[in-house]
Formats: structure tokens, sequence, C-alpha cells
């Protein structure tokens, strides 16, 4: 049940963020539903989930994307490890405590990620920071704090997260 | 927040993620060419992600559709009169190109140059943009069965939109012209000289390495050079806007406006087979008859 539904999710992300997300998008920057995802995969489901689906989730979107395959799976895959690990010190949730920390890690991820793609030399690591990273990281807060935030007051968060870490 | 720290007892699932940090570790030390093993193994993924991505774009094209059928119909009017106004201006302009075509083909014979042959191409329709931020891409809704195949150039009747870059089985990705990554051997109509286009950071592009005593100007139409690049000779790609000269620089550059707008790509042309001339054909060398 659990490897389908992050089959769905898989299946699901990867149109959502390349035909619909693109009309919501600020300065030509559009949230990453898929880190989103990853996040609160890792946050509920623990660390080897987060870093799987990290991974499969981070494969399917380079292939839909000029990104090569293995930095985009690698850096999903770490950020849904690093939400398990966040999750698993972590007993109590909050919407507030959960956007600071998607700030936080998208802002991490998006310094790192200049350095891992071979980018050309006009999109140096400032210009990276001031268009990409820093609007993206609020966006990607925005987003997911609004998906959390749904899913705090319609699900027991700490049940569900004591129940998929079993 | 109350913040606790549940140790987990050693067991499988603990061996196994052990294990699968080590494989993604051992990812990250593979070499680049062996990544186009794990684009055709994901093959089978982006061909399963196809299907919703279709069923997704074409729900969002009918709302676009009836969007633009009936809400967006403010000024229609205005707009027909000077849709009308333009039609007429380029029913003079065709009759004078078609003069001028009909005289090119005339000296064309004489000079006896080779006429180059029409690519064949794959038409294929816009249905998405990039999943991530870095790069500016477009995704197709024809790939790898289609024949369609990296490096391979995409236009409109506008004009250059970009190359592919990536395909599954039913899906390509296109990197436009606008991309800072992309480069295109470009040519100035006017003036014949030769560079590279790039895209740049403001979403617009720039003919890099004209030479100093080029006399290129704003207003210069730059075309494909059709040397490298998957492009024939003669795509419009962009005008040049504005001149840069640097001192002690060995070349100039100019910006250029794109002559698409890659936000309202619809549908593209895909270039399979381009006619690149060889350096003879192309400094005008009469080939020896038997």
């Amino acid at each position: 049940m659990k490897a389908l539904l992050y089959f769905v999710v898989i299946v699901g992300v990867v149109p959502i963020q390349s035909v619909l997300l693109p009309h919501i998008s600020l300065w030509d920057v559009k949230p990453d539903l898929g880190f989103v995802a990853v996040c609160l995969v890792g946050l509920i489901a623990g660390e080897l989930d987060g870093l799987l689906v990290g991974l499969a989730l981070g494969w399917a979107m380079s292939l839909f994307s000029a990104q090569d395959l293995m930095s985009g799976a690698i850096m999903k895959g770490a950020v849904g490890f690093v939400a398990g690990l966040a999750g698993r010190q972590v007993v109590y949730l909050s919407p507030v405590v959960f956007v600071a920390g998607l700030l936080v890690v998208s802002c991490s991820a998006g310094l790192i990620t200049p350095f891992v793609l071979k980018l050309s030399v006009q999109q140096d690591w400032w210009w990276a920071v001031w268009t990409i990273v820093l609007p993206q990281a609020c966006l990607d807060a925005v987003l997911g704090g609004a998906i959390y935030w749904l899913m705090w007051n319609r699900l027991n968060i700490e049940q569900l997260m004591s129940e998929s870490r079993m | 927040m109350r913040m606790v720290n549940l140790r987990a007892p050693y067991s499988a699932r603990r061996v196994v993620l052990v294990l699968a940090v080590i494989l993604a570790l051992g990812f990250l030390l593979l070499p680049g060419q062996l990544q186009s093993g794990f684009q055709y193994i994901g093959n089978p993924l982006g061909w399963i992600i196809s299907w919703p991505l279709q069923v997704v774009a074409g729900i969002h094209d009918r709302i676009a559709d009836v969007w633009g059928r009936y809400v967006a119909l403010q000024g229609v009017e205005e707009e027909n009169q000077q849709l009308k106004r333009e039609l007429d201006l380029l029913k003079e302009q065709n009759g004078q190109l078609r003069e001028a075509s009909v005289a090119t083909e005339r000296f064309s014979a004489l000079l006896e140059f080779k006429k180059q042959a029409l690519p064949t191409s794959v038409a294929a329709q816009v249905i998405g943009r990039d999943t991530g931020n870095w790069y500016k891409t477009i995704i197709l809704n024809k790939g790898a069965s289609d024949g369609l195949q990296s490096d391979q150039g995409v236009i409109t009747p506008a004009g250059v939109v970009g190359r592919v870059v990536k395909t599954t089985a039913s899906t390509a990705v296109v990197l436009l012209v606008t991309d800072p990554n992309n480069a295109i051997a470009g040519l100035i109509q006017r003036t014949r000289d030769e560079g590279i286009v790039e895209g740049t950071t403001q979403g617009q592009a720039r003919l890099k390495y004209i030479p100093l005593l080029s006399n290129a100007r704003p207003g210069d139409h730059v075309v494909t050079s059709g040397l490298v690049g998957g492009f024939p000779r003669g795509i419009p790609i962009g005008t040049i806007i504005r001149i840069d000269k640097e001192e002690e620089a060995l070349f100039q550059s100019a910006e250029l406006s794109p002559e698409i707008d890659p936000n309202r790509v619809e549908e593209v042309l895909v270039i399979q087979s381009p006619s690149i001339p060889n350096e003879g054909e192309r400094l005008g060398v009469p080939k020896l008859k038997p």
C-alpha cells in the first residue's frame, strides 16, 4: 500500500510540476513540489523512505529536465534522508516550524546545486542565490506550509509518524 | 517544541538504509558516460509518467482554450482591425519577396550552387516546462520512438526554439535558445560574420566572437550558420539590439532579441536531418566533374 502511494506521488508530481506550477511562478521561479513531497515523506515515514522516494522522484523529475539524472536523484535523496533524520528528533512539529525547516533546507540544497550542476559562467553563485535559491526557498516554504497545514488540520500527524516509522 | 531522541534498534531496516546510502554515494562517483545507461533504464518510467503528463497538459490546454475563446475576448474587434491592416502589408511584402525569391533561384542556378535540401522534420506539441528552475526547457509530446534524438534542432516558422537535450520513449526535453547553457552557430545575415549564439540570464541571447572589423549594427538579423548544431543554414535566431565592444578585446559581441517568445511556443518542428554543408560547399569550391 505504501509502495503504491509512493508510486502515485512520483507519477503525479512530475505532470503537476511541469504543466501547472509554471503558472504560479514568480520572476520565472516556481516552487519545487518534488522537494516538498520528499520532505513530507522523510519527515513522516523516516529516513529510509525519504531517501528512496527522494532518489526515485529526483530521477523521474530529471527525465523531464535538462538537469543530469544523478545530481537530481542524489539531491532529492539527500533531502529526504535529512528530513527523515530531522523527523526522528522531533515529536511535535507545528506548521510554522515546518515552514522554517523547509526554508532552511531549501536554501541549503539550493546553495549546493550550482556546484553540482555544470552551469554556464554567466550563472555565478551570487546570481543563483538572488534569482533562484532565495525565491524558490520562499515559494517552497509557502507551498509546503500550505500542504502541511491542510494535513495538520485533517490528519493526526504524530500518530501517522509513529505508525509509519514502525 | 519537545525534542526526543528515538534510538531505533539494529534491524534489517537499518542495514537497508546503510546500503541505500552507500549506493547513493556510489552514484556520485560514476563517470558521466554511464549516466546514459540510467537515461535508458528510465525510459519505461518516463513512458509511464508521460501519460498523466499528457492528460494534465490536455486538461490545461482545454481550460486555456475555453478561457481564450469565451473569457478573454476584450479588445478582439480592435485586434482584428489591426491584424487586417498587417495582413494587407504582409501581402504586399509577400509579393515583393516572391519576386526576390524567383530572382535568387535564377542566380543560384546560374552560379551552380547546390540547392540546400529541405530537412526532414517532425511536428510536436509543447506539453510542459522544465521540472526545475536551473534550466529553461520545454517538454515535447514526441520522443525517441518518433525518431527524436539529442542535439536535434527545434524550430517554429518564426525561428529557432532550441535543441533536444534528452529524450524518453514518448517525450523530449528541449533546451531553449535563451538558456545560458545553450550554444548555436550563428551568422549575421547582412555582414556574413559568424559567431556563437548563447542565451543570457536575462532571457535574451548574445552573439559572441564577432570579428572586430565587422560593421554589424542594431537591427541586423542573425540566422543559423548551418555549420554545427543540428540546424540548416538560414533559420532566424534573433535581431541585434545592442553591440558591445570592449577595449583591448579580441572580439565584439551583440545582444539579440530572440525571434521566438519561449513562453508562448505551442507547436514546434524538430529537424531530424539537417543538410550540413561540407567545407568545400561552404567555401564555394566547385565539385570536380568525372
